[in-house]
């Protein structure tokens, strides 16, 4: 057990804050969720890329720098700790980037992971469907094979980033009549292929961050299928633990947001309920656990370890946490909490928060699915 | 930077993990509670594994090692329910003690209690050689008669010291909560155990998910308490300034991670859980009893209130590691 950093890790620090100090956009921009704010974030992504630092994990063939996870984690805390936007191409980098490494072909991985980490084409996830959402193995839009294309036809819903993406990715049913988690295959598509519809869905907070897909036989070459015809539950569940796991959510963001709510609880202190400081004395607890616990788990994979159904725990951890510590803001910000600005005119991201922090225990498998997997694979109880 | 423990520091664990298992069951336990709560054949087991020189330097005939090694090992006491003064002495008392002194409770022919004003009691006074309290080491008082408490194999008397001394508590809570880890570690097992064996409706209890997701609460409280404790014996280990703070976010969330477990644990033994036949009930109480021992939740929060939001401890995503990078 060795918790210091090695003068080269240091050195990768100072590097990764001069480059934020200098880059960092000055104002934040506006949500993602919208047009304008979208726009912004796809903005910063391709300045981010000009520094080189689109994903910095990465092979350099692919566009990234091909580091390690202690810098990956690094890099995260110093882009947290400059308060730099929310990436706007997290469903590419984290989830199908990760993924088409793991699954995809070297035409493949040529081909999308270098326009990803350059910031290029953005990404919109499209798994579930009106009567496919916890219960992901219901899926029943179908692609079908006709020569060296599918044709795709049916419906998605609540798909991430959809109402602005350049493409997406999700599961199909390549197997005519097939059950469950048999016959589905992961295939890429471009959202503004003929016979594509995208109906945004204004989000709790009143933007379209995500948006429904109706699919009109649609076609798709068979080369954007990832792995073999009738994989795909395998290979979404692969991308749904990158999503659960070490990536999407690194803890640096949580020790900001942490950060912040201290500073909070001190303006606002002489009006805190006790349950508000007890919560606020949490969430920077939760914060350095999750922080902690991360490079421990970082330190297993770099010497080969595995996570499997761990990435469920993850997802709890950093959900619950969020939840809990916007909650505790938004109650020491008391008649102030339902204002969209703040007193000093800055927009209240606050309340835009907690708004997103309700999200966190239902996507990526509620946290009722996670608790099961817990209790299954990790706990040995019966099914 | 490595979060790992090394392969001296897993087999250390499992040998002490094998041993305990073997000499120290449940069955043990019961045997303690009806025949009177001490045994001399347990302590010279323990001295026979060499775990009471676990700290103490090769030279004074220990083993040499350390407050990370000292928190696995008080882990797996707490796992098994060691109920030996076998922490306080070895694992506390040991590192700050003089070279005879040390040479004595390596050769597992001195105990050692503890004294702080912290703790309206000092567990086993009785049977201790020394008192540890205030900085110094002196031959142990008359206790008196033991105090009665809710845990059938503790053993506390009455004289309360006033000297105060923040090094000792910062080892006893860190201790402490490493014991309440492997506590919580085994009522989760405990419980486990028992909803894949008892049936209800036709089936194990344990397909339920209101059982499940019980359980799994608790596995997620503990996974992330776990890295705090170890995080917080690296700091001790290496005496940083940031180690009080390190040492009071362990011991919440140890405590927290023991708490949810008891609770969690009887509730899924249902009226079984209840009674005194099953042995929930030695680990329940032990987390009662180690939740308010050295720092109880309320002084420990406010400690780390103290520091991040009244001391100016900076806090944020590029300090986790601050007391390691501006250390020595």
């Amino acid at each position: 057990m060795d918790l210091t950093y090695t003068t080269e890790q240091q050195a990768f620090r100072a590097e990764v804050r001069d480059w934020m100090r200098a880059n960092v956009p000055a104002q934040p921009l506006k949500t993602l969720e919208g047009r304008e704010g979208y726009d912004q974030h796809v903005e910063w992504e391709r300045k981010l890329a000009s520094g080189n630092w689109g994903m910095v994990t990465w092979p350099e063939a692919y566009g990234g720098r091909g580091l390690d996870l202690i810098r990956w984690l690094i890099f995260e805390e110093e882009y947290w700790g400059a308060g730099a936007p929310l990436r706007a191409n997290q469903n590419g980098i984290f989830l199908l980037g990760p993924t088409i490494m793991e699954y995809g072909t070297d035409e493949q991985k040529a081909r999308f992971l270098t326009p990803m980490a350059k910031g290029e084409l953005m990404w919109a996830q499209a798994w579930s469907e009106p009567n496919a959402g916890s219960d992901m193995a219901a899926i029943r839009t179908v692609a079908v094979r006709d020569g060296d294309h599918y044709v795709i036809t049916g419906q998605k819903t609540w798909s991430s980033r959809a109402s602005f993406a350049d493409w997406g990715f999700g599961l199909f049913r390549t197997e005519p009549d097939s059950k469950r988690h048999k016959g589905l295959s992961f295939i890429l598509f471009d959202l503004n292929s003929p016979g594509v519809t995208r109906r945004p869905i204004r989000q709790l907070h009143g933007e379209p961050g995500f948006a429904e897909l109706f699919f009109d036989e649609v076609r798709v070459p068979v080369a954007n299928r990832i792995a073999g015809e009738g994989e795909g539950w395998n290979v979404a569940m692969a991308t749904a633990g990158f999503e659960r796991g070490l990536m999407l959510r690194s803890p640096a963001r949580f020790q900001a947001m942490a950060k912040r709510l201290v500073e909070l609880y001190r303006q606002h202190r002489d009006t805190a309920s006790p349950q508000a400081r007890e919560a606020v004395l949490q969430a920077w607890q939760d914060a350095e656990a999750y922080t902690l616990n991360t490079y421990s788990v970082a330190a297993t994979v770099m010497a080969g370890g595995h996570i499997g159904a761990e990435a469920s725990l993850n997802k709890i951890f950093w959900s619950e946490l969020d939840r809990a510590a916007h909650r505790a803001a938004m109650s020491l910000l008391g008649a102030g909490a339902e204002l969209r600005s703040l007193a000093n005119g800055s927009e209240n991201s606050w309340l835009e928060g907690y708004i997103f922090s309700l999200s966190g225990p239902i996507y990526a498998g509620s946290n009722e699915i996670q608790r099961n997997i817990i209790a299954e694979r990790l706990l040995g109880l019966p099914r | 930077m490595d979060f790992r423990l090394t392969q001296d520091q897993i087999d250390l664990r499992e040998a002490i993990r094998d041993y305990l298992s073997g000499e120290h069951g449940p069955e043990v336990l019961r045997r303690l509670d009806a025949e009177g709560n001490r045994d001399p054949s347990i302590w010279d087991g323990l001295v026979g594994m060499g775990l009471t020189g676990l700290l103490v330097p090769e030279a004074q005939g220990g083993l040499g090692m350390g407050l990370v090694e000292a928190v696995l090992i008080a882990i797996e006491l707490g796992r098994a329910n060691v109920s030996e003064p076998l922490a306080d002495t070895a694992l506390v008392a040991a590192p700050l003690l003089d070279e005879a002194q040390q040479a004595e409770v390596a050769a597992g022919t001195l105990k050692v209690a503890l004294g702080h004003p912290i703790n309206p009691w000092i567990a086993d006074l009785d049977q201790a050689g020394l008192l540890y309290a205030g900085g110094i080491a002196k031959p142990a008082p008359d206790g008196g008669q033991p105090l009665e408490t809710v845990d059938p194999l503790r053993r506390l008397f009455a004289p309360r010291p006033v000297a105060e001394d923040d090094r000792l508590l910062d080892r006893a809570a860190l201790i402490s909560a490493a014991q309440l880890i492997g506590a919580a570690e085994r009522m989760l097992e405990l419980a486990t155990d028992y909803a894949k064996t008892r049936e209800q409706f036709g089936q194990q209890i344990g397909q339920f998910q209101a059982i499940k997701h019980h359980l799994a609460t608790v596995a997620v409280k503990l996974e992330f308490a776990r890295p705090v404790v170890l995080r917080a014996a690296f700091a001790a280990q290496n005496d940083h300034a940031r180690t009080p703070i390190h040492v009071s976010h362990a011991k919440v969330a140890a405590t927290d991670a023991a708490m949810l477990s008891a609770e969690t644990a009887i509730q899924v033994h249902g009226a079984m859980g209840y009674t005194y036949e099953v042995d929930l009930h030695f680990w329940m109480k032990r987390c009662w009893a180690l939740a308010g021992a050295w720092g109880d939740r309320a002084f420990h929060q406010r400690r780390i209130e103290a520091a991040v939001v009244d001391g100016g401890m900076t806090i944020g995503p590029d300090m986790t590691f601050e007391s390691e990078l501006h250390h020595g």
